[in-house]
């Protein structure tokens, strides 16, 4: 007897396939929900929204301190909180919300072994990064864009002077706010990427920026203490904080936030081209990781 | 009880996890050693060292990472179970991992801290001593918390860091009652009862420190223990 | 120390219902817990190993309750279907472990015998991590076994194993079995349960549908015809015959015989050797077309 397949109907699907955009636009905006924990269930939600209120409240009192000071008129004038400082200020929970969401990103697919089943898909490995990527730093500049929009907003809503000067700071603030969420996107992912636990994720992104901010700072303030400013204003480079702000101090002409300006001359342009060297090289990092993970 | 610290330690010294427990000190004790080459390893500066970034960052770190690194992830995959299916009282479970945890944070915290305080200043007015004891403390009540969450939440990581950073940083410097109420003040604190070194300031006393330590400290192991009686193994993540 | 009793047992997660009512005693021997998947056996399982706390009703073992009372893990031994062995220990370091956890007085020998029953000594000294799925398997079966416990809990213990594998380990419950123990597996393949358990346990959509010898539920579901095969000398006047009592519902002639669908059994059994007899027809073959564990199985998770 000879084996045969028999025609019962089984089709190819021959109709449109919506093709390797479609897939990288869908992995994107899957993450950048899956970031705020949108799309999964309750629990993961607490975490990320809670954070994201607390980055939101300074921004709210100040601003409605800000309009019953004006409405009250003391005379006095009540400034809001400095758009290219607040990200700086807050840097604690924003550095707890990388921590908590970058392993969500990456961790998971890791851990259940999925990615293979993206691979087989057409979406070649630096889709995955990028998607990633642009996932979690759209997450982040939300949450530290927010914010600042909120005090520009109530800039606007109280009629503060110099309305024009605000909307350029504000401008300055949000390019600020997207070198910010990119640096940090492309650490915490890298971090991340090499553990397929989650807990262990989130301590190992903590630990780096941590270590790295008490180093410095403990640095900085030895070295203020011997009134050598140059290696002070030098320690900046190592935290994503300070780098960011020396970025901004300079491209943007913000004013300064850190504890230490980055040095006069050359300081700024060698800032900026760390911070471009921290993005491309954590997304070089990631996309050899993931070239030779599609197989665990 | 010393084949569950068998099982947790060989668990715990695993290559990504020990990477990390030895890095952490590691910067310690090369910025102390680059201070004392440069001279600037006075008490003041080796204070402020030690405070900000031994029992500021360091510790909590370290004992987040042994605390629920030594229960967190038995319980995700249900390893646990393989624990909590023999005849053995299960506090008796928690509590020879939260001494587990103790030993690691010892081994890559408190001692790494003596030995950096040494480096920068030796002996001198019982600074390196003061931190030591300081850090044995902290951390062995971090430890109590970290584990006494890990039991309860998934989430045990970034609840332990939003209390290390949220509260112990953020509030506490800005409300009285929250620096009452943060392990790190304790740890300073007795910090400042043992050594006579100007440099080191507290701002809780001793005499509430200290019940406020032994307190959480029993209250951590003792609710881990508990809870651990009734957990559940569903398996799913 | 070897009968499980669960009494009124049922478990509920918020609104779903997982385990509703279940009344069970599990004795010594084989017994199977069989059930389609998401029927409620591995929540049943987690109950009967103390993993779980029924939200209602007692699960206990000869008398004493499961649920916070780590002694009584001295005579249980449990073999989850997922959780997996700590990857970094080898197979000898974990059964050691587990043995002192027992506090067996000589952990070192029984962790060997242990893995001597499995037939795992030969990798004992490789990590887990790098085990087969097969041998993790029977690495965790050697850890329910190193304390010499009379109740055995297997959740879907034949997962991931090869034939041979799978001989050994129906040879191996067998000899437990024989031994008096109590063994106690959860499976959704029946070949399995048929194969070895004498008495199963049939849960579907978290309810307890039937207990005990499978031939014996399926005389008891009346309700269901039961489908006969017969050859004879002569089908057609023998059907005719047939369909002429009242305990034949339909008679179908084939090519390889008679399909008979009789609704009164003990009557027919009766009836068919008379009425062959009396038309003076030879049975060649008579055999039931539907006794089969399967046929059973999906006429209770039918209903």
């Amino acid at each position: 007897m000879t084996s045969v397949i028999h025609d019962i109907g089984y089709r190819h699907y021959d109709g449109p396939r919506l093709g390797r955009s479609y897939a990288v636009r869908s992995l994107f905006l899957h993450n950048l929900r899956a970031a705020y924990g949108l799309g999964r269930p309750a629990k993961t939600k607490i975490m990320p929204f809670f954070l994201f209120v607390i980055m939101l409240l300074p921004a709210a009192i100040s601003v409605a301190v800000t309009a019953l000071a004006s409405s009250i008129g003391s005379g006095q004038p009540v400034e809001l909180i400095r758009y290219s400082a607040y990200a700086i200020y807050l840097q604690a929970p924003i550095a707890i919300f990388l921590a908590a969401q970058a392993p969500v990103l990456v961790s998971r697919d890791l851990r259940f072994h999925v990615l293979p089943l993206y691979f087989s898909r057409p979406l070649s490995r630096m889709d995955y990064v990028l998607a990633k990527f642009g996932a979690l730093a759209t997450a982040m500049f939300i949450l530290v864009g927010t914010p600042i929009t909120i005090l520009f907003v109530g800039a606007l809503a109280t009629k503060q002077k110099h309305l024009g000067t605000h909307a350029l700071h504000y401008a300055g603030g949000l390019g600020g706010c997207l070198i910010l969420a990119l640096v940090l996107a492309g650490l915490g992912l890298v971090v991340s990427a090499f553990t397929p636990r989650r807990g262990f994720g989130v301590t190992a992104v903590m630990a780096v920026y941590l270590i790295s901010t008490a180093a410095v700072g403990a640095v900085q303030g030895i070295a203020e203490n011997q009134t050598n400013f140059t290696i002070a204003r030098w320690a900046g480079i190592f935290t994503p904080f300070d780098l960011v702000d020396g970025v901004q101090v300079w491209a943007l002409r913000a004013k300064v936030s850190s504890p230490e300006p980055p040095p006069s001359g050359i300081g700024g342009p060698v800032f900026t081209l760390a911070c471009a060297a921290v993005v491309a090289g954590s997304l070089a990092i990631l996309f050899l990781r993931f070239r030779k993970a599609g197989a665990q | 009880m010393s084949t569950i610290a068998y099982i947790t330690f060989r668990g715990m010294l695993g290559r990504r996890r020990a990477l990390l427990l030895f890095a952490l000190p590691a910067v310690l004790l090369l910025l102390s050693i680059g201070l004392r080459l440069t001279g600037n390893a006075d008490l003041d500066t080796a204070t402020a060292l030690l405070t900000q970034f031994g029992l500021g960052a360091l510790l909590p770190l370290l004992a987040l990472l042994a605390g629920t690194g030594v229960i967190s992830p038995e319980i995700d995959d249900g390893q646990i179970m393989y624990l909590m299916t023999k005849p053995i009282a299960r506090p008796v479970i928690s509590t020879t991992k939260y001494l587990v945890a103790v030993v690691l944070v010892i081994g890559f915290g408190v001692v790494p801290i003596f030995i950096s305080a040494v480096i920068m200043n030796g002996l001198t007015a019982g600074l390196a001593t003061g931190f030591a004891l300081g850090a044995l403390v902290g951390g062995i009540a971090y430890c109590a918390l970290f584990i006494a969450i890990a039991v309860v939440s998934r989430f045990a990581v970034t609840i332990g860091l939003i209390y290390a950073l949220v509260w112990e940083n953020l509030l506490a410097r800005y409300a009285a009652g929250a620096k009452t109420l943060s392990i790190r003040q304790w740890a300073i604190s007795i910090t400042d009862l043992t050594t006579n070194a100007t440099a080191v300031t507290s701002d809780v006393h001793g005499s509430t420190a200290v019940p406020l330590l032994v307190a959480l400290t029993a209250i951590g192991v003792l609710f881990a223990g508990w809870k651990l009686r009734t957990l559940s193994i569903t398996g799913t993540d | 120390m070897s009968v499980l009793e669960l009494r009124d047992v049922s478990r509920w997660y918020g609104n779903v219902v997982a385990v509703n009512g279940v009344t069970m005693t599990v004795g010594p021997g084989v017994t199977g817990l069989l059930g389609p998947n998401g029927a409620g056996k591995s929540t049943l399982i987690h109950m009967m190993g103390g993993f779980l706390s029924p939200s209602n009703g007692q699960v206990g073992i000869d008398g004493q309750r499961i649920w916070k009372n780590p002694s009584v893990y001295r005579h249980i031994g449990l073999v989850p279907e997922r959780e997996a062995a700590y990857d970094f220990l080898t197979g000898r370091q974990f059964i050691r472990s587990m043995a002192k956890l027992h506090k067996l007085p000589q952990p070192g020998a029984a962790a060997d015998r242990a893995l001597g029953m499995v037939e795992m000594l030969p990798p004992a000294d490789r990590a887990i991590g790098t085990y087969s799925k097969g041998m993790k398997q029977r690495v965790k079966m050697a850890s329910a076994l190193v304390h010499d416990p009379a109740v055995l809990l297997l959740d879907e213990p034949f997962n991931g194993m090869d034939p041979r594998q799978r001989l050994q380990l129906m040879d191996l419950i067998r000899k437990m079995a024989a031994e008096g123990r109590t063994v106690l597996f959860s499976s959704h393949i029946l070949e399995e349960v048929e194969r070895l358990a004498h008495h199963i346990e049939v849960i579907v959509a978290g309810r307890h549908a039937a207990s005990g010898d499978f031939r014996a539920i399926r005389r008891l579901m009346t309700d269901r015809p039961h489908m006969f095969a017969i050859r004879s000398s002569d089908d057609r006047r023998l059907a005719a015959a047939l369909i002429a009592d009242a305990s034949t519902r339909g008679v179908e002639l084939t090519a390889s015989g008679l399909a008979v669908e009789a609704v009164d059994f003990r009557r027919f059994a009766q009836l068919l050797p008379q009425v062959a007899r009396t038309a003076d027809i030879r049975l060649l073959e008579v055999s039931p077309a539907d006794e089969s564990l399967e046929s059973v199985f999906s006429y209770l998770v039918a209903s």
